[in-house]
């Protein structure tokens, strides 16, 4: 520790350096040897899967090899990389039990199918199968996550809009209220997928009735939540604008909106977990393209590893859909505090 | 136009009755026949204790309320509905949370299409509040003493002729309300507008104004009025000071007593 001035004065480094004085070496051995179990794990994963003889007729590729790999190298990496860097020290130290315990089970599946048969195919196929399906089915598994996301989008955005408008409307005016209220109440009690089969029947096409049910889906959860947004904001904010000159619609776009963000948001992220429910019932159901048609194609024909493969797919997409949005509302909601 | 004349306040016998959301048949008078005159310019208190309907009154002039009987106006022309020339101070400050500071305090000429032309006066004001460092600060991140120096140069950056100030610094601490109330005179001489603040504490009364107004609940009257002759920036010890202070209580606590006897 330098003596800068009259005052103590400590960099972050040297806080953590202070306080971690009296750790022994022991313990930070010890620590550093938990942060390396991953790794351990995986290297014992990668050699049961490669000299563990298959049972019977199972066969495997090299494909796992790799997946496992990569993740083994990106691992290495990060923990090579915590000798430098505190903070990822600290991210791999409380992430290694969980990783571990992942390889552990990845093993345990590998040894129950591929290497004892234990689990039985057609419903049990190993990893490495899987992936391979995925890799072999990539470009109609890619068609179909366009066609998916294509419905989900124009779904949702439909219902977004439709939803800001009510609830916004509502929020803000007791005379579109007493109108919008009531039918939300009524058609928000009734799950929207229970509409699939009149709109099977009535729709011009397949993808506009689908499209229906997930706008209705999510326009129900985004008016309420706009419109309590809105009906919650203090009184005082509105009155603060009118002292400064502003106007009724300054008022409703500057201060009523903004105010009722983070509601809002909540509407919004409620709404895409009812879109992704709705999507892959409708796709189910009747609309003949995109991932959940896919699982049921390829169950019918009974491709179980084609069918987890594209299960692994709907869950990525959905992480991925949910983490832009995720992204969008704190970018949005900087203002709040944490 | 001459600025230094504007901003005269006439509050001719002012009544307002309030319907009672748990009564069917009674009312509820919050001011009863309540006349004022307040100069361009002036720096004017109204202390009571709560429930006087002190609050109604400043609501009243800000165009928020509308008296039951008798009228309110600025510069001659009775007051209809909100107008920029007559600023408000919450006792929450109110900012704007998911504005900056700067956007907070620019919201009012953004409004009025004057943000170009004003903005270097906000700049000025946040200086003279020392507070330029903050601009790009949210609400959140300012302590409380912070975001009421902020909620008063919201009000004042439109350049409003009478600022109405509710209870301010009813929130803040010891320290940081004597601070402010330093902050309040200076903005007073700087911008020269009407000041009207309703606040229970006596001696922020006395330090702050030229003229304290006591009012008494149940229903809120006018009692009395006292001048305080003294230059600024007074001292709070000064035998002059603690004379106003102990008239101005004395006719609080009568007033208190009287208001009990009335209701046994």
């Amino acid at each position: 520790m330098k003596d800068r001035s009259d005052h103590i004065n400590l960099t972050t480094k040297e806080l953590n350096e202070l306080e971690r004085a009296d750790e022994s070496f022991a313990l930070r051995f010890k620590k550093r040897v938990i942060a390396a179990l991953p790794i351990v794990a995986a290297v014992l994963h990668l050699l049961e899967y490669n000299y563990y003889p298959n049972y019977r007729l199972n066969t495997c590729t090299e494909v796992y090899n790799r997946f496992i790999g990569i993740l083994l190298i990106a691992y290495a990496a990060a923990y090579i990389l915590s000798f430098f860097s505190a903070k990822v020290y600290g991210y791999i130290y409380h992430k290694a039990a969980f990783y571990t315990v992942l390889m552990l089970l990845l093993t345990a599946y590998d040894f129950a199918t591929l290497k004892t048969g234990k689990l039985a195919l057609p419903y049990f196929p190993w990893v490495d199968s899987i992936l391979n399906a995925m890799i072999d089915d990539r470009e109609k598994l890619f068609d179909c996550v366009v066609h998916s996301l294509v419905l989900l989008f124009n779904g949702y955005f439909k219902g977004v809009v439709a939803g800001l408008i009510c609830g916004i409307g509502a929020g803000w005016s007791r005379k579109i209220s007493y109108w919008v209220y009531p039918v939300a109440k009524v058609l928000g009690a009734i799950p929207s997928t229970t509409y699939m089969p009149i709109v099977v029947m009535v729709a011009a096409s397949l993808f506009q009735g689908a499209a229906f049910i997930i706008a209705l889906g999510v326009w129900f959860p985004v008016t309420l939540t706009s419109m309590t947004g809105v009906q919650a904001v203090r009184k005082h904010y509105y009155e603060a604008a009118e002292t400064l000159g502003t106007n009724k619609a300054g008022i409703l776009f500057r201060v009523a909106i903004p105010a009722a963000m983070p509601n809002i948001f909540a509407g919004l992220t409620q709404g895409m977990s009812v879109a992704c429910l709705t999507l892959v019932v409708a796709e189910m159901m009747g609309v003949e393209s995109g991932l959940g048609w896919y699982v049921n194609w390829q169950k019918s024909w009974a491709a179980f590893a084609k069918m987890y493969g594209a299960l692994i797919i709907i869950c990525i997409t959905f992480i991925i859909t949910n983490g832009v949005l995720n992204i969008i509302k704190k970018r949005v909601l900087r203002w709040q505090k944490d | 136009m001459d600025m230094s004349d504007n901003g005269r306040i006439e509050i001719e016998k002012v009544t307002k009755i309030f319907r009672r959301e748990d009564e069917d048949i009674e009312t509820l008078t919050a001011l009863e026949d309540v006349s004022l005159n307040i100069r361009s310019g002036e720096f004017v208190s109204i202390v009571g204790a709560s429930g006087c309907g002190k609050s109604t009154l400043l609501r009243i002039i800000a165009g928020l309320e509308t008296p039951t009987i008798g009228e309110v106006r600025k510069d001659g022309e009775t007051i209809k509905g909100t107008d920029e020339k007559r600023g408000l101070v919450f006792q929450d400050h109110s900012l704007y949370p998911w504005l900056s500071v700067w956007d907070n305090v620019t919201f009012g000429l953004k409004s009025l299409g004057r943000y170009k032309e004003k903005k270097e006066y906000a700049g000025q004001l946040l200086e003279m509040v020392g507070l330029s460092g903050f601009s790009k600060s949210y609400p959140s991140q300012l302590s409380g003493g912070m975001s009421q120096r902020i909620a008063l140069i919201r009000a004042l950056v439109t350049e409003p002729d009478v600022l109405l100030l509710d209870e301010p610094l009813g929130a803040l601490d010891a320290f940081t309300r004597m601070n402010i109330q330093d902050v309040l005179i200076d903005l007073w001489k700087e911008t020269k507008s009407t000041m009207l603040l309703i606040t229970h504490d006596v001696d922020e009364a006395i330090y702050l104004s030229q003229r304290v107004v006591v009012m008494t609940p149940r229903p809120g009257r006018i009692v009395d009025e006292f001048d305080i002759e003294m230059s600024y920036p007074r001292e709070r010890s000064h035998s002059q000071f603690v004379e106003y202070r102990n008239k101005i209580l004395k006719k609080l606590n009568y007033a208190h007593e009287q208001s009990i006897g009335y209701y046994i």
